[in-house]
């Protein structure tokens, strides 16, 4: 017997990677667009383009470039906790190369006058860029060669630079919070070009991303690592090279994010920068429904389940709740996206989906 | 002899961790008593229970979860909401045995509920267990935004009594070296802990379940309910810890205890438990725990090195013991792509030379690294702030200057980040003079405002036991006070330093009230 196969059924879009993200989305906009008033007004200054949702997608850079090198580590059935303490240490490199002086007490006045000068920087900004996002890629390096040659558990081998991860960008900076006032490098973090210009950057991060992982077979041997890496073994990928690669591009987007991060707050907070957002990072990717355990990924589901997180608290914070509670709505959040994405819930959506006469 | 050595190694090799730890505390504590004189006085040692009874208590749960294969992150956040949930229970006037066994309920039930969710809807530990860290410090703000004081008789009965260890203490003279209330808690807890997990069947079966859930389950074990039991004790350890907590130091506050956690699974790694589960000790958790402290204490007496230097120091720790424990494992359950068959058996090193390398050059990347970046700062930045670590106080020239009449405070506030050492005097007349070593600066207010001033801290209790003299070394930006105050025909002198618990929390109001009198220094 022969069916008609519509082109896209209800069954494709509820199986879809997206559609649970969106979901989340689109019921969060929801909510906003009925308690929360102008929350959809745009204004333009300038030719520049502001409002809240512009906001959400600026303040979410961050998570959103971890979120990306945290989907491939995740991915591989491993995990980064330690992308928050690795942009504290790219934060202090930076600051430190563009303005080591800050260190000094006494300086000679010719120095201390450059301390605070605006067009004042120790190393060419290109070369701040490149180092810090080098140091960043051999954080994220060391993670992998721990996990994938020492063959120990993903989460403990992060943990080890999450714990002394802050403690080493302070080092760096002698556990000092140094100020940046180098104009050019505020434009990564503050500047606009029409839209917020950390958005062009999350942009080229995730197009790389997306490049590298689905028009070469970079991609599919993450996802087969994740499944299974023995049989990846076995039938000829190199699943150490994989789970490397994979974490060295987290710290990579880690560093992205630290330089932004200190160029938002304009210092490098050894202390505060990127604080649990390795867990927001984490969120994310659940979100976007790659499994904790590895396997099949989506980087674009990835990517809005960080909008979500992001749109989230903003919205909860235009309500009036206090910064730190939000925190347990989150844990809330948390179980009910566990709940949703369980296998229960998952079959019980599948059988009301299921064309009749099918049984799954 | 060296195959009889090679055997005893081998037949004992699951005690090689326990014993390292024990080892590396032996020696690290003789080394500070050989390298610091002031650390032989016995009552430092005893300091190392007193100082931190909660990282113990809440190390005995994470042990047992990490024993069956888990992790608990809602640690922390359980600690802070029972601080803040206590402090606000005892200030609406409930009583305080209902508060403490209502805390100890409340972590039940968190960790009961985490349990279930990971024993039953296979949820990953580390996620539920975070979902609930958000949600415990998530609620603590909905008690409170601020830190609440708890000023309760039973709170500071079990805060303040001295046990005096009998041949180190004269007790008629009420002095010498003693463990305070809280220190016997947690030693009870790990003796508990000790019992259970060695000689019952519960026990037994967390390690089961933690060597291989699928076997114990095919034993007919009960590995879901054990898991649920083993997050419930977590849950309890937490409360309890952070019951000790707002008693050590008389307030509850959502933010204290920041990632605590990580302290408390280093420690357990450091006792030798093994995070993939099934292998481990409770008395090694116990000499973690101490080994930890240990590292505090010696850089806190060290005094020249910044306290972040223990993040570092305990970060390598538990990474070397992680190394040498997954070395162990490796030896049991040979992977792909390892050494082959028995017959190629090849040296230790000579099997492991990729890993050395690649671990050592990462190491070797790392300290260049930060020392080019560190020698980026050129000759007249190199090292400057370092001179600022630990500055001294001028004592003599305050305690000559409370000398001269009509000074009725001195207050000297040294180090920070631009490492200043301002030190303030306030006479009776209202005349203030402060000086920052190079520049004079003055100031004068009503003798009404002095007074005012002086019984507002006397009425916060800056005579009574409430104010204490705390000291340690400090971190590269904190900032020491030394403040005298005479008042009423009393004097009495209290340094404090911040960043750290261990000041008295009024301490800061009396710091406020002074900062808010004195002339600045721009």
């Amino acid at each position: 017997m022969k069916t008609t196969k519509p082109f896209i059924s209800w069954r494709t879009i509820t199986e879809s990677r997206l559609f649970f993200p969106l979901l989340a989305l689109a019921i969060i906009l929801a909510f906003d667009l009925i308690f929360v008033p102008g929350f959809f007004n745009f204004s333009t200054m300038d030719g520049h383009l502001y409002g809240s949702i512009i906001d959400v997608l600026r303040n979410g850079s961050s998570i959103m470039l971890l979120a990306i090198g945290m989907t491939l580590v995740i991915a591989t059935g491993g995990v980064d906790l330690s992308v928050g303490a690795v942009m504290a240490i790219a934060a202090s490199v930076a600051a430190l190369m563009m303005n080591p002086y800050v260190l000094a007490t006494e300086l000679p006045p010719n120095l201390a006058k450059l301390v605070f000068d605006p067009h004042f920087t120790y190393s060419p900004l290109w070369l701040v860029i490149i180092v810090t996002l080098l140091i960043s890629t051999i954080c994220g390096l060391w993670n992998g060669l721990l996990v994938a040659y020492g063959r120990i558990q993903a989460m403990v081998a992060t943990l080890i630079l999450m714990i002394a991860g802050r403690g080493i960008a302070q080092l760096i900076t002698n556990g000092i919070r140094i100020q940046i006032f180098y104009d050019p490098y505020a434009f990564i973090g503050n500047g606009w070009i029409i839209l917020p210009f950390p958005l062009y950057i999350v942009t080229v991060v995730f197009l790389a991303a997306w490049i590298i992982t689905r028009r070469t077979a970079i991609g599919l041997f993450i996802e087969s690592v994740g499944i299974n890496f023995r049989s990846s073994f076995f039938s000829g990928i190199d699943e150490k090279k994989i789970k490397l690669l994979a974490y060295a591009f987290c710290g990579f987007c880690a560093g992205v994010a630290g330089l932004i991060a200190s160029s938002n707050i304009k210092t490098s907070d050894a202390n505060n920068i990127g604080l649990t957002l390795e867990l927001d990072a984490i969120l994310a990717v659940v979100i976007g429904g790659t499994l904790m355990s590895g396997g099949r990924f989506s980087l674009l589901a990835s990517v809005i389940g960080a909008l979500v997180i992001q749109a989230m608290t903003t919205s909860i914070l235009s309500i009036g709740v206090p910064a730190f509670a939000i925190q347990a709505i989150k844990g809330v959040f948390v179980i009910f996206v566990i709940v949703l994405y369980s296998d229960q819930v998952r079959g019980f959506i599948r059988r009301i989906t299921a064309p009749k006469g099918v049984t799954l | 002899m060296m195959s009889r050595v090679g055997s005893l190694v081998s037949k004992y090799r699951r005690f090689i961790p326990l014993s390292a730890t024990v080892l590396l505390f032996i020696v690290a504590y003789i080394y500070g008593l050989f390298a610091f004189p002031s650390m032989r006085d016995p009552q430092v040692f005893l300091n190392m229970f007193r100082n931190y009874p909660f990282l113990l208590i809440s190390a005995v749960g994470m042990t047992f979860v990490i024993l069956t294969g888990g992790i608990d992150l809602s640690v922390s956040g359980v600690v802070a909401l029972t601080t803040v949930a206590s402090a606000a229970l005892l200030r609406g006037g409930m009583h305080p045995a209902l508060v403490i066994v209502l805390m100890l309920l409340m972590g039940i039930a968190l960790g009961a509920t985490m349990g279930s969710f990971i024993a039953f809807m296979k949820v990953q530990p580390f996620i539920a267990t975070l979902a609930g860290m958000w949600f415990a410090r998530g609620m603590c703000f909905f008690i409170s935004d601020d830190a609440i004081a708890i000023n309760n008789w039973w709170w500071k009965v079990l805060g303040q009594t001295k046990f005096l260890i009998p041949g180190l203490s004269d007790p008629a003279a009420k002095t010498g070296d003693f463990i305070s209330p809280l220190v016997i808690v947690s030693l009870t807890v790990v003796l508990i802990a000790i019992y259970v997990s060695q000689f019952t069947r519960f026990g037994r079966t967390v390690y089961a379940v933690g060597g291989n859930e699928q076997s114990a389950r095919l034993m007919g074990l009960p590995v879901e309910s054990t898991k649920v039991i083993v997050y419930t004790i977590s849950g309890f350890c937490s409360a309890l810890a952070g019951l000790a907590l707002s008693i050590a130091v008389a307030s509850g506050h959502g933010l204290y205890a920041q990632m605590f956690e990580l302290d408390v699974i280093a420690s357990v790694v450091m006792g030798g438990t093994l995070l993939s589960g099934g292998t481990g000790y409770m008395f090694g958790t116990l000499f973690g725990v101490l080994v930890n402290v240990l590292i505090q204490t010696l850089i806190q007496f060290q005094g020249s090195l910044s306290s972040w230097w223990t993040k570092i120091v305990i970060g390598v720790l538990t990474l070397i013991f992680i190394g040498v424990q997954s070395q162990l494992a490796a030896r049991r359950a040979r992977l792909p792509g390892e050494a082959g068959a028995a017959g190629t058996e090849k040296s230790f090193w000579a099997r492991r030379w990729k890993l050395i390398t690649a671990v050592g050059g990462v190491v070797v990347a790392l300290v260049a690294v930060i020392f080019i970046v560190r020698g980026l700062q050129g000759p007249d930045g190199g090292g400057a702030a370092a001179g600022c670590t630990d500055p001294a106080f001028r004592q003599e020239l305050a305690a000559q200057l409370m000398q001269e009449p009509g000074a009725v405070l001195t207050y000297e506030k040294n180090g920070g980040p631009n490492c200043t050492g301002e030190l303030f005097v306030i006479y009776s007349d209202g005349r203030i003079v402060g000086d920052n070593g190079t520049a004079k600066i003055e100031k004068q207010i009503t003798p009404e405002e002095v007074q005012a001033l002086l019984s507002a801290i006397d009425d916060l209790g800056w005579y009574t036991d409430e104010f204490y003299d705390t000291w340690h070394a400090r971190c590269g930006q904190c900032f020491g006070y030394y403040i005298t105050v005479a008042y009423d025909g009393q004097v009495k002198t209290v340094r404090g330093v911040d960043g750290g618990t261990d000041a008295p929390t009024r301490y800061w109001d009396v710091v406020t009230l002074i900062y808010a009198v004195i002339p600045k220094f721009n």
